[in-house]
């Protein structure tokens, strides 16, 4: 090998021949290698700016290096922003590639309209400018005599986190009542209300930021998206975790990302995630493994509660609805305040100090009355281990054990989850996971979760309002929590807010289907759920025909996010449906059925049109987007498409503009203005500049700073801090300083919410106010720890660290190359040996998949892993693209979940049971 | 001032194998992704027998080492040791032999071929600092570490698992892994005295 | 830990290693005969011009498999042994550069009296040019020393493709002394029986029995040098290191391999060229066919060791997707394997 000879370094040799660093830039390639500028410093020509990542809904902070170059200047490196305390500098694989969609030539780089006499279906379409565009869809929408309430708007994750701000006036001013909302029966109202029925948050992922930091010990239950697969923000975090020698143990049906991290893997039989949740929540309830003081002043469990006539638990409340609750030693109830973050002070103002427990024998007019701790023991009295044992698989010793290490080592955390539709139990999954997480005192507190710094913000100042006797102007910025939840719930859901009588087609779906005796969704809160029928024309309202004619799809795949993919084929594809329009960057397999398409710019090319809390992070800062690059292409903003589709629609624009005002807080004649004057100077996107320039100026108000000076901060460093976490804890902890922004203002393990809706007339047990058990049924009268037959399997799938959810992110070419090279593990379906051994299965063996439930069929690569369960098939969500267009993500091979799922939604808010059937394998013949 | 002796520690328990390293690498030295080759990888390894199993994430990429045989096989010079360690190839100088592709017990280095040079000119535009083919390693992001950064998929390592270090400042926290032992090297009996480390998964009970 | 092979320097990197060997053993034995054991003008010939052919041939192997062809130049300038004195390519370079223009030279003065080249239209009239008239003359007079600088850098050809091989230490099958003294008496036998087919085919020359007497005797005790240092590999292997015990596996599981070179290539020409020396065979055939059984096993040598060489690592070859791990064989499994078991891959 190497041969130690006495030799001048090339470096030394450069030093003696007088060139230093800057000359080294004459000779090439170490030259351009050292040209080529980096994060923190900028070399000749290239400079710095900062934006938030696009690519999923950690919203990390970047930092974005671009350099000019024979007059363009392109995009050359992003990079972790260094100074955010959100993602600390780090970034993931989908962040670091994401110029590329920028750079992706399969991008729509101007208006597209279907070639007439061509199907929807079919990929034709004619360039055309943003003038015929326009007028093609008024000529549509005014020929075909469009209603407002025939529109419907649908929207990806991107439109709900940035543009809510203007969708929401867009309805309102348009009096269009539909919202299509693609996060929702996915995540946001499935698994995370369960969630935030005990915490009072909402939003964009409970609000909640775990501090593993901090915590000893992290359970998870399936959740790889937060940790593995990826976010960032919580990655870094868990990671300094693992390395400060916390405990994790990981439940999945098969070897995550996550569980690779984890010191136990526990494979959990898939479905039955709420038998382990509720086996750990009565275990820790029997052995009072609990903060009893936490419980005991800041949340409902010792309120008294007791049956009503059907048998539900109610709380003891008075005619001021107030409820009640027991001093030690005494059996008189006491009224405690409706909405209080403790419970120290009795309504009267008397100090007080609740019990957990009632006097046995106590009654009240007849009727025994417990309190919601025993109610709660009694309503999980069967959940022993033993019995989760059956069920989960997972030994009964091991479950003790867990509880044991739960709920004596604290700080602990369980983290609260992302995807929550894989079974019609998981809401209640979640709130029991919420209900053990309050069990150890671990809300809004140092290595527990943490709420976000907005959150704190927002509730704080709705707290203070309310304590005022006065409302907060504009909700829809400033409402926190459940609070923001039930605004845009009663906006859209009551006839009555609109001039033409119509509510939500979802409402009017609903109520349809209550009144048949029919299954029927209490909450369809943006749910796809009674579009099919409207357009169909099955769906009335008050005998009224309710049709759905036109479609606005702004950064949504329904298509592929939705089930079974026929569902939104079909619909797009009816005869009656006159207009579909969609705003977006790239293909997707949502696209070829649309009439117009039009075109978006990416993340990068982009001012964002307003400022923004760092989503979930703890510490309270603002943060926006600058535009790296001169948008590539002919795009246009979301704000202006949608000012000029109310041009189109109802001609209220004026009523947008002051809408925003009312819901959002921006002032309109500022709006209107800057819109004016950014018109005048020719602007392509005038109305998205002026919005920006106004929201610089009122966010500025609020921080005490001139828009300039606001500016500068965020250009120099891409985020502005204004508070610490543990700054805002002093003073805004919730609930140990505030109230929670459930109903009562205390962490709720009796739901108020899920009482509200059990008043309406919802009977499943979904709507328990207290945690109960109820199975998930995979198969009609078989319960999960039966036996399955030889080809049948449960079924899970998971998300690529790679790609987002079913997101065209697989098109990038850089994300698309790691995907090739891990071909196998990731668009593979994982089995394991023993079960392929005797299906005659070997790895890479192409497979049939039958839904014995739905009947639906799609093919398959075997991946023959040992990493999942024997009774469990696994497969990544990220693949099976159906759209040429997209270049690199078709042909990548790998099996579309919405061809094997069924639309089969659970009563609570029409959430996907995406899970909640068995598939059965045949290899097929080569 | 004494040189620096970079080195890299990279710490098994926190790396969740999300590939960011790659993309960092990728997009920071402009690899040629169309043909699939790149200067880091992580591998996605299946341990265990029966049903301990266990999935470790292993990333990996020239360990620039002190005793590099890729560097002696090399005929023309290409391939040379900086006095910080970092092993480069001049891309001028290297006449593709790829000796020191056979030489390379860690299969850290991969043939830029003149299709990928044209490919790269398309792929990175204006930007493509390549001039011809070569043999292509990790560089250490010598560019950057020269200007006082870490190298890019250090700098964005969502788990912090990977670490880089000078082993000639003794406080480095880098060092201190390296000497404790816990840190320890690939096929280290070659002989190469290689500078990346790594720590060990921790023994599930 | 992952085994795997390479697809870098294959059957391409083979033959020219091969080509190498014989062409530059030729030029040193034709050389060598012709100063001291009989002048021989068309051995000369033979074995200077193949030799230059044969190295001109692999070199140019060598130079299409470059990636950066330009770049050459950076090692055709001799200065570069004071660079880089460890890279065996960079001698291995000068020698094959040198070698060819001294062993040219050598045969100069040859090449001029033969009429056939006299007749050549171009070749013909540079044979007569008054330079190239007066460098023969030179050629004549310092004999011996041109001959030598041929040889010296004939032999440093053939003994510097094992080196090459060897300076690779992640391979066990390569990392060691054996592979210079296995290639250098391969390409010596190559180049023995080469120069015995031109003899028998080509010259037919009975005065020359006793030069075929002397190469075949030689070439006997150097095949049979050959046997023995391959029966080390074996042992070295079999009971080696997880990468040799790999490459034996490869080896010796391989018709190729144990037919095609070990009895084909060594021990059936051993055979016959020892009855040759003893007994003796009524035609050239039976020698005949050992010459082009030698030679096709001189290729087969390099190309087996090529495909054999095993890299061990903890993780898999890149762009490999199917990630296994190996059940390692044990203290207690069989010397020999099957195959199957072993999962050995190979890249790209």
């Amino acid at each position: 090998m190497a041969w130690k000879l006495p030799r001048l370094s090339r470096r030394d040799f450069l030093k003696v021949s007088g060139a230093g660093t800057a000359g080294l830039s004459l000779l090439s390639p170490i030259g351009a290698m050292v040209n080529r500028a980096t994060a923190g410093t900028q070399g000749p020509g290239e400079q710095l700016s900062y934006s938030i990542c696009n690519f999923c809904s950690s919203l990390c902070n970047i930092q974005v290096t671009t350099r000019t170059v024979g007059g363009e200047k392109r995009v050359v490196k992003l990079d972790g922003n260094p100074h955010s305390t959100l993602n600390r500098g780090k970034m993931c694989a989908r962040g670091q590639a994401g110029m590329r969609q920028t750079y992706d030539p399969d991008r729509f780089k101007q208006p597209l309209i279907r070639v007439e006499g061509s199907k929807r279906g079919e990929w034709k379409f004619r360039a055309v400018s943003w003038d015929e565009a326009w007028d093609y869809i008024r000529r549509r929408t005014d020929s075909a005599a469009i209603k407002p309430w025939e529109w419907t708007m649908i929207g990806g994750w991107t439109s709900c986190v940035f543009y809510m701000n203007w969708s929401v006036p867009f309805a309102m001013a348009n009096e269009i009542p539909n919202i299509v909302a693609s996060p929702m029966q996915h995540c946001v109202t499935t698994g995370h209300l369960g969630t935030d029925a005990v915490t009072g948050n909402f939003n964009i992922h409970d609000e909640i930021l775990p501090d593993y930091d901090n915590a000893k010990y992290i359970l998870l239950l399936g959740n790889n998206a937060s940790i593995g697969a990826v976010s960032t923000c919580r990655v870094v975090r868990f990671a300094e975790a693992r390395r400060r020698g916390a405990k994790v143990v990981a439940l999945d049906p098969r070897l995550s990302e996550t569980a690779a991290k984890a010191d136990e893997w526990i494979a959990i039989r898939p479905g039955t995630d709420l038998d382990f949740c509720l086996a750990i929540l009565k275990e820790m309830l029997d052995k009072e493994y609990y903060d009893a003081e936490f419980l005991r002043l800041h949340s409902n469990m010792p309120f008294l509660v007791r049956e009503n006539e059907s048998g539900q638990w109610r709380l003891l409340r008075d005619a001021e609805g107030r409820p009640h609750a027991l001093r030690d030693g005494s059996d008189i109830p006491h009224a405690l305040p409706a909405f209080a973050n403790s419970n120290l002070r009795t309504a009267a103002g008397e100090a007080f100090y609740p019990v957990l427990f009632a006097p046995a024998d106590m009654t009240h007019e007849g009727k025994r009355v417990i309190t919601v701790m025993q109610a709660q023991m009694e309503a999980i009295a069967e959940c022993t281990p033993e019995w989760a044992e059956a069920t989960t698989s997972i030994p009964a010793a091991t479950l003790r054990r867990i509880a044991n290490e739960f709920g004596t080592t604290r700080p602990a955390v369980i983290d609260p989850g992302w995807h929550g539709a894989r079974y019609g139990n998981i809401q209640m999954a979640r709130r029991v996971q919420a209900m053990i997480q309050a069990l150890n005192g671990g809300i809004d507190k140092e290595g527990g979760w943490l709420m976000s710094g907005e959150f704190h913000h927002k509730a704080a100042a709705f707290v203070k309002a309310k304590a005022e006797g006065r409302q907060l102007a504009a909700p829809l910025a400033t409402l926190p929590g459940l609070e923001f939840a039930n605004m845009v719930i009663g906006a859209v859901s009551r006839g009555e807010n609109f001039s033409h009588g119509y509510p939500g087609w979802s409402w009017a779906y609903s109520a349809q289907q209550k009144a048949a005796g029919k299954e029927w969704v209490a909450l369809p809160v943006m749910a796809d759920e009674g579009l099919k029928e409207s357009v169909e024309g099955k769906l009335q309202w008050k005998d009224k025909p309710y049709r759905t004619r036109a479609l606005f799809i702004n950064a949504a795949n329904p298509v592929r996010h939705y089930y079974p993919d026929t569902y939104w084929k079909d619909m797009m594809m009816h005869p009656d449906m006159e207009l579909i329009i969609c705003l977006d960057v790239l293909p997707s397999d949502t696209t070829p059925y649309v009439d117009v398409i039009l075109p978006s710019s990416t993340y990068l090319e982009r001012d964002e049109p307003n400022l923004y809390g760092n989503g979930v992070n703890p510490d309270l800062g603002v943060v926006t987007r600058y535009a790296a690059v001169p948008t590539l292409y002919d795009t246009r903003e979301a704000p202006d498409v949608l000012l000029k589709m109310t041009e189109i629609i109802s001609g209220n624009t004026e009523g947008l503009i002051n809408s925003m005002e009312t819901l959002t807080g921006v002032p309109a004649a500022a709006v209107r203005e800057a819109y004016a004057r950014f018109q005048k100077a020719g602007h392509p996107s005038a109305f998205h500049d002026a919005c920006r320039e106004v929201a610089f100026e009122q966010t500025a108000k609020r921080l005490h700073l001139t828009p300039k000076a606001l500016d500068q901060a965020l250009r120099e460093k891409g985020v502005y801090y204004e508070e610490t976490w543990r700054e805002l804890l002093e003073h805004a902890a919730v609930p140990r300083k505030i109230p929670a922004m459930t109903p009562s203002g205390r962490i709720e393990f009796y739901s108020n919410l899920f009482e509200s809706l059990q008043d309406m007339g919802a009977t499943a047990p979904h709507f328990s106010v207290l945690a109960r058990y109820f199975p998930a049924t995979c198969r009609p009268d078989q319960g999960m720890e039966q036996p399955l037959g030889d080809d049948e399997f449960y079924f899970a799938y998971g998300k690529t660290p790679t790609v987002s959810y079913g997101s065209t992110n697989s098109n990038n070419p850089v994300i698309a190359a790691i995907n090739t090279l891990k071909k196998d593990i990731y668009t593979g379906v994982w089995m394991h040996p023993e079960r392929a051994a005797k299906l005659g299965i070997h790895n890479g063996d192409r497979i049939l998949l039958t839904n014995t439930l739905s009947g639906q069929q799609a093919e398959g690569a075997a991946y023959v892993t040992r990493q999942v369960r024997r009774d469990t098939l696994f497969l990544h969500s990220s693949f099976g693209v159906e759209n040429p267009q997209l270049t690199r993500s078709f042909g990548m091979g790998g099996t579309a979940t919405n061809k094997l799922i069924p639309h089969t939604v659970e009563p609570v808010v029409a959430g996907f049971r995406s899970q909640e059937f068995t598939i059965r394998v045949a290899r097929q013949a080569a | 001032m004494a040189n620096q002796h970079y080195a890299m520690v990279i710490d098994l328990n926190t790396c969740v194998g999300c590939n960011a390293c790659m993309a960092a690498c990728a997009m920071e030295n402009e690899t040629p992704v169309w043909s699939n080759r790149w200067r880091t990888y992580v591998h996605d390894l299946e341990i265990g027998s029966g049903d301990e199993i266990r999935r470790r994430f292993f990333p990996r990429l020239c360990n620039h080492c002190d005793n590099p045989p890729c560097m002696s096989v090399c005929p023309t010079g290409a391939t040379h040791k900086l006095d910080n360690g970092i092993v480069l190839v001049d891309d001028d100088l290297c006449m593709g032999c790829q000796a020191c592709a056979m030489a390379c017990p860690y299969d850290a280095r991969f043939d830029f071929t003149y299709d990928d040079v044209r490919q790269g000119r398309e792929f990175y535009g204006a930007l493509h600092h390549r001039a011809g083919p070569s043999v292509d390693k990790c560089s250490f992001c010598a560019h950057r570490v020269m200007q006082g950064l870490k190298p890019a998929c250090v700098e964005t390592c969502v788990g912090s698992s990977r670490m880089f270090g000078d082993l000639n400042d003794p406080k480095d926290p880098v060092t201190r892994l390296v000497a404790s032992g816990v840190a320890k090297a690939l096929l280290e009996h070659l002989g190469t005295r290689p500078n990346v480390f790594y720590i060990g998964d921790i023994e599930r009970g | 830990m992952y085994y795997a092979t390479q697809e870098i320097w294959t059957w391409w990197l083979a033959a020219y290693l091969f080509l190498g060997g014989l062409g530059a053993a030729a030029v040193t034995v034709s050389i060598l005969t012709d100063l001291y054991f009989k002048s021989h003008k068309l051995l000369v010939v033979w074995g200077c011009l193949g030799g230059f052919v044969m190295l001109g041939a692999g070199s140019s192997m060598l130079f299409l498999h470059l990636l950066h062809h330009v770049a050459v130049i950076h090692v055709m300038n001799p200065l570069i042994l004071l660079r880089k004195p460890d890279a065996w390519i960079a001698w291995g370079t000068q020698f094959i550069t040198w070698m060819m223009v001294w062993s040219l030279l050598y045969a100069l003065p040859y090449l001029r009296e033969m009429p056939l080249f006299a007749r050549m239209p171009l070749v013909g009239k540079v044979l007569q040019w008054s330079p190239v008239t007066w460098l023969s003359g030179i050629v004549v007079k310092f004999r011996r020393v041109v001959g030598w600088l041929a040889v010296i850098n004939g032999v440093g050809t053939v003994v510097y493709t094992g080196l090459l091989l060897q300076s690779f230490p992640a391979v066990a099958l390569w990392h060691n002394p054996g592979v210079p003294v296995l290639f250098t008496l391969s390409a010596f036998s190559t180049a023995l029986a080469f120069l015995l087919l031109v003899l028998y085919l080509v010259v037919k020359d009975p005065a020359d029995r006793p030069l075929q007497v002397f190469y075949e005797r030689t070439d006997v005790i150097v095949i049979a040098a050959e046997v023995v240092v391959i029966f080390a590999f074996f042992q070295y292997t079999l009971h080696g290191s997880e990468s040799a015990r790999q490459s034996s596996q490869l080896l010796w599981t391989n018709y190729g391999w144990v037919v095609g070179f070990v009895l084909l290539g060594l021990i059936v020409p051993l055979l016959i060229e020892l009855k040759a020396v003893t007994r003796g065979w009524r035609g050239h055939g039976p020698m005949v066919t050992a010459a082009l059984l030698i030679l096709s096993g001189g290729y087969l040598l390099r190309f087996y060791f090529m495909e054999a060489g095993v890299y061990e690592r903890p993780y898999p070859p890149h762009g490999y997707s199917a990630y296994r791990q190996i059940q390692g064989p044990t203290d207690r499994a069989p010397v020999l394997t099957a195959i199957e078991n072993l999962q050995v891959v190979t890249e790209k």
